[in-house]
């Protein structure tokens, strides 16, 4: 009894394992049967063959959709990421006034991210980009007579899907807020008295104070940027047009799964994709030394 | 433990990807563990005067026929007290994105409404029951359907699906608006050539009217080759049923001068239509016709609030092209537990004259020809002129083609991509013709 109580280990153990359980069955178990199937040629009906690389190899070499896929991605990540983070930093620099009603307008710029990602908002944007949409009717006003839908063609469809994106700047808003109230006025008090203008402040004061933010924004921001999959099948409804301009990456895979049901090409596009996403991580962490500043360097 | 492993693969992979139509899934979830127990605990030969037994039914549509299924199923349960019937429904794309993974769980709905295009995939993969020996044992009673009606739901000389109504392509236009224009009707049993029809594209253009909104690629392009003697598919369903690419160039270029000719809907309003009877030309009266399967034209002339009539859509040369179809069928799950309540439920479905008194012909004419007889005072003057037109249509086809192939699904995502690149002019349409055929045969090669 003793032993049990002075056993420290078994008790941290005890009071962890409801979540250590559920990462083992939800997270890991299907992590390692999909990184299994994606060496077969598994279709959801019947049992799997062992196919070694073959869906890697059809994937590279073989498959011209998916590249157009990963090009589309790409764009769409390399588009909305930094649009949006310069977006929500300038808000959140208009919303760090002390002016009145200021919390009013704190939550009415964070509405959109909080309905964001559903389906409701999707369907709204077709509205908004269609031929008989809002946009359209605005050009109109001034006589532009554009009846072309901007979701519906090629060139532009994608851009639609940036302009959502960045339309949701709501959350990293907010942490940019957190982290303009932390910078101390006096700083900004000093530099003004030393003849530094709001541009000059704006470089030297506020951006390196705001590095670590900026760092955590853009790769939570790039991650889920890749993910992105809502938007692009309610908008394309689920095929991803038109001419494949909004075949996101997420909506090709689920395509593979679910629309020509080839789980084993899916897994190992998700396997793909997940590695990919962790070196980009990686490489914007690696940069991240020649441009963020840390207060406390050198201490700890 | 495969079943278990598949599930979760599934499942994690829905989750992680896409959090729609969760409301839906979650209820289905509920139904799936309910009726394995009860599935499991009812005896396998479940009858009216039984223990209770649980039927799951699946189907996709729109409201009405969610509406109307319904209320037969509820009919049904009080024929049967004992039966308990677990309705699961959604529209068609969302109904295939659910089954795919049920399927892999091994918990497939009892009764399974059926698409053609997915037959093979199904029942080529072992998921779905032969219902010969319950014809044969009358169970499921077929003496009043014509064996040609069956046919379109026999692989290999087995029946797997159970036609649920016949339908027939048909042309559905708008009188008034046609006398408007000054185009003359042809007599509702001769209809167009393409070519005649075509040609009234510039009188129609010079009104602002469409001639029609699109062909669907994978119903018009087979339906074409049809009337040249070819099949879309080979019948062992390992190639391309043509090797000639000049088919797919001719139709196709045909289809182009419509297109760039502004006969038909721009591909970006294309691609943002729904497809819904509201959204139709006709019924909008802003095209000369629209060319669908027989059972849409209820809820297109609903939508219309006009008087609306079937014509025999234009055919090539002669109309060897047209068949009937399957408008959909009734399947049962390899998988099922109670197949006998599950095809006595079918039956229903398909013979009782007071059940189809409510259905009124929504899945397709009926199969039976002693229902559509009873049936026939029922009907609304709309629901007159399909039955009439399937009447029509089966004195003047051809045996159907039998179900497509595993893959077509793909094939058929493959030719729509085809064409719009085509449209969009980033390919010649004899490029287009060239690479559809080579990526087609492709991914029909693995079925060997």
């Amino acid at each position: 009894m003793t032993k049990f109580r002075e056993n420290n280990h078994l008790v941290g153990y005890l009071f962890t394992a409801p979540f250590i359980i559920g990462f083992l069955i939800f997270t890991m178990f299907p992590m390692l049967a999909s990184l299994y199937y994606s060496f077969t040629d598994y279709n959801l009906f019947e049992a799997p063959n062992w196919v070694g690389f073959d869906n890697y190899k059809t994937m590279f070499t073989g498959d011209d959709q998916y590249w157009k896929s990963v090009s589309v991605t790409f764009t769409y990540v390399v588009a909305s990421v930094p649009l949006r983070l310069a977006f929500a930093l300038a808000v959140a620099m208009l919303l760090n006034k002390a002016i009145g009603g200021i919390g009013l307008y704190r939550s009415a710029y964070y509405l959109p991210s909080l309905i964001g990602g559903s389906v409701a908002v999707s369907i709204m944007w077709t509205q908004v980009f269609g031929d008989k949409g809002l946009l359209n009717s605005f050009l109109n006003l001034f006589g532009a007579h554009a009846t072309t839908s901007w979701i519906g063609s090629p060139g532009t469809a994608i851009w639609t899907l940036v302009a959502l994106s960045v339309w949701q700047f709501g959350s990293s808003m907010l942490i940019f807020l957190a982290g303009l109230k932390s910078i101390p006025a006096s700083l900004h008090e000093a530099a003004n008295v030393d003849g530094a203008g709001a541009v000059r402040r704006f470089f030297k004061i506020t951006l390196p104070i705001l590095s670590p933010i900026i760092l955590f924004n853009l790769i939570m921001q790039t991650i889920s940027a890749f993910m992105t999959f809502t938007p692009a099948y309610v908008i394309s409804r689920g095929e991803g047009g038109p001419l494949d301009s909004t075949l996101l990456y997420s909506l090709y895979l689920y395509k593979r799964a679910f629309q020509f049901t080839q789980m084993g090409y899916a897994s190992a596009m998700a396997w793909v994709m997940l590695l990919t996403v962790g070196i980009i991580a990686l490489i914007l962490f690696q940069t991240s030394k020649y441009w963020v500043h840390y207060e406390s360097k050198g201490e700890s | 433990m495969k079943k278990l492993t598949t599930t979760l693969v599934a499942a994690s992979l829905m989750i992680g990807l896409a959090a729609c139509g969760s409301g839906n899934n979650d209820n289905n979830a509920g139904n799936a563990a309910a009726s394995g127990s009860a599935g499991s605990s009812a005896s396998a030969t479940a009858k009216s005067d039984d223990k209770p037994v649980t039927v799951r039914v699946a189907w996709w549509g729109g409201q009405s026929r969610h509406d109307y299924t319904l209320k037969v199923i509820d009919m049904y349960e009080k024929l049967h007290p004992n039966v308990t019937i677990e309705p699961e429904y959604a529209a068609f794309d969302d109904y295939w994105k659910k089954l795919a993974p049920q399927a892999a769980a091994n918990q497939l709905p009892d009764v399974i409404q059926m698409d053609i295009s997915y037959l093979n995939q199904y029942a080529g993969r072992n998921q779905l029951a032969d219902l010969t020996p319950y014809t044969e044992s009358g169970k499921l009673d077929v003496s009043a359907v014509a064996e040609t009606t069956l046919a379109g739901g026999k692989i290999d000389g087995k029946l797997y699906a159970m036609n649920a109504g016949s339908n027939a392509l048909t042309m559905m236009v708008d009188p008034a608006m046609l006398k408007s224009l000054g185009i003359e009707e042809p007599a509702a049993d001769k209809g167009w050539t393409w070519d005649e029809f075509a040609a009234l594209g510039d009188k129609a253009k010079a009104q602002g009217k469409l001639l029609f909104s699109d062909l669907r690629h994978d119903v018009f392009f087979p339906f074409y080759l049809r009337g040249q003697g070819k099949l879309m598919y080979a019948a062992d369903g390992t190639k391309l049923g043509y090797d000639d690419d000049k088919l797919f160039i001719d139709y196709y270029n045909k289809y182009q001068q419509w297109y760039d000719k502004g006969y038909t809907m721009s591909l970006d309003k294309l691609s943002q239509s729904k497809g819904t009877p509201e959204e139709d030309l006709v019924a909008l009266g802003t095209a000369l016709s629209s060319n669908q399967w027989s059972n849409q034209f209820i809820g297109i002339s609903a939508a219309a609030k006009r008087d609306l009539d079937l014509l025999p859509v234009p055919g090539w040369d002669t109309n060897k092209a047209l068949f009937l179809k399957p408008s959909m069928y009734f399947t049962v799950a390899n998988s099922s537990k109670v197949k006998d309540a599950a095809i006595d439920f079918i039956n229903y479905f398909i013979n009782d004259v007071e059940a189809n008194k409510v259905i009124l012909g929504e899945r397709g004419v009926p199969v039976s020809s002693k229902v559509q007889e009873a049936i026939r005072p029922n009907l609304t003057p709309e629901q007159t002129k399909v039955f009439d037109y399937v009447a029509w249509a089966e004195k003047n086809s051809s045996e159907m083609n039998p179900p497509n192939p595993v893959g077509a699904v793909e094939v058929d995502a493959l030719l729509k991509a085809e064409v719009e690149k085509i449209l969009y002019k980033q390919i010649t349409v004899e490029k287009g013709a060239a690479e559809f055929r080579e990526k087609a045969n492709a991914i029909l090669a693995k079925n060997k």
